[in-house]
């Protein structure tokens, strides 16, 4: 099956079990959980599903297009479902089998990992979801977000979309998949996996990068000042990002890696209050 | 009598986590039926990740009566004069709810009083679990915990079921917003809908029949079995430590060995490398040949009967992914200068307070000059002294950044493949093991004597902070790492007073003399009271040998310590023994409150005392000699055969003679002798065998 088949799949299955399908955020984020349709919406009190197709950047897991499953992006499919639903392990085993794995005779399993994103104060508790021993699927009832308890709670399940795709298809390489009609991962991505490895772990001007780090941040600030939460939270994740350049280039110290993501922490957390306070004026 | 049946349905929980439920469970379960006065046969409990189970036989159907008394007024103000109760009495009854009838004298310490035996009537099994079983799942305690209901009741992981049956019949409770049902869940994915349970026997039979083995024991054979099997039949090792075993008993509801190979091209890479990637990333487990050479094999545990080979093939090709990634993190580290590293650990903590690890390198070099030294090693100083510098470079490498349980094993084999002496790589190879006194023996001494410095850094540090040792906690590995010195010392027979390494280590963790005394004294005793420990529980010598040994001279000398104590072990074997410890209680008597004196051989009076003292003269020579050589046996011997010529001077000489003089010699004389029995050891403390 090919990527896009994939996409197509769970937007249908997700969309069939109530979901709405939003399109996936266009600045660069790490994980579909930093997105703004998860970070803000799980704040609120108010119900809210949602699917959507997330391409995710990951700098330091670049390999210059040699590693047959690790890309410094992937494609992720997120789901939030708010209230948690009593049942949610069997409705994602039931989308498993919506894509044609047959889980009475694959190795399906729901192995401890703790997910946690401490730069915007978010974390859950939950499983990856092994499959023969790849792990497709993150399986997160959602704790915190920008520091603050969740009630309700949300369950999140991320989806590695070139994993499954892998498992579908049977190929030992991510870049011997097929993305659609004649288009394959490696004429897509090829170049780009090369280049972008290249740029994060050996050419990334480190002071530039720790100039617009400050910048973003300072920006971010600024609109937190002016209760413009929202633009205020895509300087968080431009920080996230440079943030995870200058990591991958291992310009970061431990200690000052600590110091980085708390300064992260703190603006996701004052932009959550923001939308909390804003949130409940307006519809709760 | 009845039967109880609970199951708790959880989604699953971590494998590390089960034990200490299931134990928590337990014993709260028991406590509360005891309580309670609810009786019964057996408590079995058993788990899987995904349920709790318990079930108790021969439970009573009701708690037992529960009788007392009550003590009522004194008779005297009870009754009045013409025999008839008095107010007091007439309320006590009243209050009671009893006619006089139930009345009956009691005799106290203050005389004849008034009372009455109630006995109020137990109250049914199904009321007593209705309530206990709540407050039992509501007390347990977990190292994490989540919320994901409207409950907002914090527990490990979702509650799905609560399956509880007394006597076949469902009792109705609710916790976490989980009402009880009747219903259970099978296999994760072998088994469909919910099942309903009738009653023990058809619980087990459903479980079997859903694909889920219930006891541990059961599971844990299966695995054991499947291994063997496969080590048979491949000619081949298994290596499985006890938390994979763990890990594998309890994240499988259904356990199936299987096999898989990977392409030989990797074993290229260092085995530690491949072999941790294979355990810690894939739950897999590395194979090796009877030669102990790693294979291009592995062995797993799927969930589910692998017919079509298909969980194997999966685990087959993630695995090669994975040692890509091994093979990238090996090669992009080799590519920095690994000696150059060191400025790095400028940046990096070791423990707040405590410096840099930089700062903890440094402190290492001068501690390991004294180790040197001391253990006649001096032929590897530069080697040890250089890995002492270099120990902790890897620590900023991309490998042990993304597997720290290869810290250490990373440094060594960095420095191996930049052609390093083998002294040099081999002492940073090892030194963070042993991890305390049960594990392997370290196999070179020059990461055994970087093993302790770091280790007596460590406990030096930590305990200069405040950091304290109880009985349950640890959380700094002060005990753990003090075991492991001492396990070195004795492994590498290292003659050294440990009293100095603490000296030096305490150093550089105060700054004033009082503070360094203060923190010398609290290391002594932490040592002191490890070495009784392990000599006592794990190398199980008597505890009366221990005793004596603890309280005599050069504990500290571990290695020593421990020659004696087992050649003092061997003597309470002997009949000798009582001769020895009546000697040195004698001894110890009689110049037991007096200062320490000088012999004056002028002083010595009568051929007994003159006697003695000649043959303390020569024995003393001989003894020293054997005890420096570590010959406590034959030292022991030595001293019994100037036993008779001791006896008769106890016999002939009356020590406490009139002129001072003579009787402060005649004392000195004695704590000569006492001095000589316990440089082996206080034979005074040890139990007198029949």
């Amino acid at each position: 099956m090919s990527l896009q088949n994939i996409i197509i799949k769970l937007q249908e299955f997700w969309s069939q079990n109530g979901c709405y399908i939003a399109s996936g955020y266009d600045t660069e984020v790490g994980a579909g959980t930093m997105t703004p349709d998860t970070f803000f919406k799980v704040l609120r009190k108010k119900h809210w599903e949602v699917a959507f197709w997330q391409p995710s950047r990951r700098p330091d897991d670049g390999r210059y297009a040699k590693n047959p499953n690790r890309v410094q992006k992937h494609n992720q499919f997120q789901v939030i479902l708010k209230p948690a639903p009593d049942n949610g392990q069997s409705l994602f085993l039931k989308s498993l089998n919506h894509l044609g794995i047959d889980i009475r005779s694959h190795d399906i399993k729901f192995d401890e990992d703790n997910w946690a994103s401490p730069s915007i104060g978010a974390w859950g508790v939950g499983w990856q979801v092994m499959c023969d021993g790849l792990e497709i699927t993150q399986f997160t009832y959602f704790q915190q977000a920008g520091g603050i308890e969740l009630n309700p709670n949300s369950l999140e399940i991320t989806y590695g979309l070139e994993r499954l795709a892998m498992f579908l298809d049977k190929r030992n390489n991510i870049y011997n998949l097929k993305w659609g009609h004649n288009v394959s991962y490696s004429e897509l991505r090829t170049e780009e996996e090369k280049q972008f490895s290249i740029y994060n772990f050996e050419v990334a001007n480190i002071d530039f990068l720790r100039n617009i780090f400050d910048q973003y941040k300072n920006e971010a600030e600024r609109l937190i000042e002016s209760n413009l939460y929202l633009p205020a939270y895509d300087y968080v994740l431009k920080c996230s990002h440079t943030f995870n350049i200058l990591d991958a280039r291992k310009a970061i110290s431990t200690a000052e890696r600590t110091t980085l993501i708390k300064t992260m922490r703190d603006l996701s957390h004052n932009i959550a209050k923001k939308y909390i306070n804003g949130a409940e004026k307006k519809n709760g | 009598m009845a039967d109880f049946l609970f199951e708790l349905g959880i989604e699953e929980v971590p494998a590390s986590e089960i034990k200490n439920i299931v134990f928590q469970l337990k014993d709260n379960f028991q406590t509360k039926l005891a309580e309670t006065l609810v009786k019964f046969k057996s408590i079995e409990i058993s788990a899987t990740n995904r349920r709790f189970i318990i079930y108790i036989s021969e439970i009573s159907e009701k708690a037992d009566d529960k009788e007392e008394q009550i003590l009522g007024p004194s008779k005297k103000i009870s009754i009045d004069e013409n025999g008839q109760p008095t107010i007091a009495l007439k309320k006590f009854m009243e209050f009671n709810n009893v006619i006089l009838s139930d009345i009956v004298e009691i005799e106290t310490k203050k005389g004849l009083y008034l009372c009455i035996h109630k006995v109020t009537e137990g109250p049914k099994a199904y009321d007593i679990l209705c309530n206990i079983i709540p407050e039992i799942l509501g007390k347990l305690t977990f190292s994490k915990t989540m919320l994901w209901n409207e409950s907002r009741v914090p527990f490990i992981r979702p509650i799905r079921n609560i399956l509880c049956l007394l006597n076949n019949q469902l009792i109705e409770l609710e916790f976490a917003g989980i009402k009880s049902s009747k219903f259970i869940n099978g296999h994760t994915t072998l088994s469909e809908s919910l099942i309903e349970i009738s009653s023990f026997k058809n619980y087990i039979e459903q479980l079997n029949k859903n694909f889920v083995i219930v006891k541990e024991k059961e599971r844990d054979e299966k695995i054991i079995n499947e291994i063997t099997e496969v080590e048979y039949d491949l000619d081949v090792d298994v290596k499985i430590d006890d938390e994979m075993l763990n890990y594998y008993i309890y994240n499988n509801e259904y356990p199936v060995v299987f096999t898989g190979n990977f392409n030989k091209k990797y074993l290229e890479l260092p085995s530690e490398i491949i072999s941790t990637f294979m355990i810690k990333e894939k739950k897999l487990l590395p194979v090796y040949d009877k030669n102990n050479n790693l294979l291009n094999t592995f062995v797993g545990v799927s969930n589910i009967p692998d017919e079509n080979h298909f969980v194997s093939n999966g685990n087959e090709k993630v695995i090669q992914a994975t040692f890509e990634d091994a093979k990238f993190f090996w090669d992009n580290d080799l590519k920095d200068n690994f000696i150059n590293l060191r400025e790095n650990l400028k940046k990096v903590k070791f423990q707040n307070d405590l410096g840099t690890f930089f700062d903890k390198t440094e402190r290492l070099n001068y501690l390991i000059e004294l180790l040197v030294k001391e253990t006649n090693n001096n032929h590897m100083y530069e080697n040890i002294k250089q890995a002492s510098c270099l120990c902790k470079n890897d620590l900023v490498t991309r490998m042990v950044r993304e597997f720290p349980s290869l810290q250490g094993i990373m440094g060594g084999l960095y420095l191996k493949e930049m052609d390093s002496e083998e002294d040099l790589w081999k002492s940073v190879y090892g030194h963070y093991e042993p991890k305390g006194f049960t594990d392997k023996k370290l196999d070179h001494i020059g990461a055994g004597i970087l093993s302790i410095a770091d280790k007596i850094d460590n406990i030096a540090g930590f305990v200069s902070k405040g950091i304290k040792v109880s009985s349950s906690k640890d959380p700094y590995g002060i005990r753990r790492d003090t075991n492991a010195i001492i396990k070195v010392i004795i492994d590498f027979k290292m003659n050294f007073d440990l009293y100095k390494l603490i000296k030096l280590a305490a150093e550089k963790f105060t700054e004033n003399e009082g503070d360094q005394k203060k923190l010398v004294s609290q290391l002594q005793k932490l040592f002191l009271s490890r070495i009784e420990n392990i000599f006592r529980d794990l190398l199980n010598f008597r505890y009366d040998v221990v005793n004596s040994i603890i309280n005599s001279h050069d504990i500290l000398f571990a290695y020593k310590s421990f020659l004696k104590a087992k050649d003092v072990s061997k003597i309470v074997e002997t009949d000798s023994i009582n001769l020895l410890i009546t000697l040195h209680k004698r001894l110890k008597n009689i110049i037991k409150g007096f200062n320490t004196f000088f012999i004056s051989e002028d002083l010595l009076m009568g051929d007994e005392e003159k006697i003695l003292f000649e043959i303390y003269k020569e024995s003393k020579t001989e003894i020293t000699e054997l005890i420096l050589s570590d010959n406590y046996i034959q030292a022991c011997s030595k001293i019994i055969e100037m036993k008779p010529v001791i006896d008769n001077y106890f016999e002939k000489v009356l020590i406490m003679a009139e002129d001072n003089k003579i009787k402060e010699n005649r004392i000195a004389l004695l704590q000569k002798l006492d001095e000589l029995l316990s440089k082996i050891t206080d034979f005074s403390l040890i139990i007198e065998s029949n």
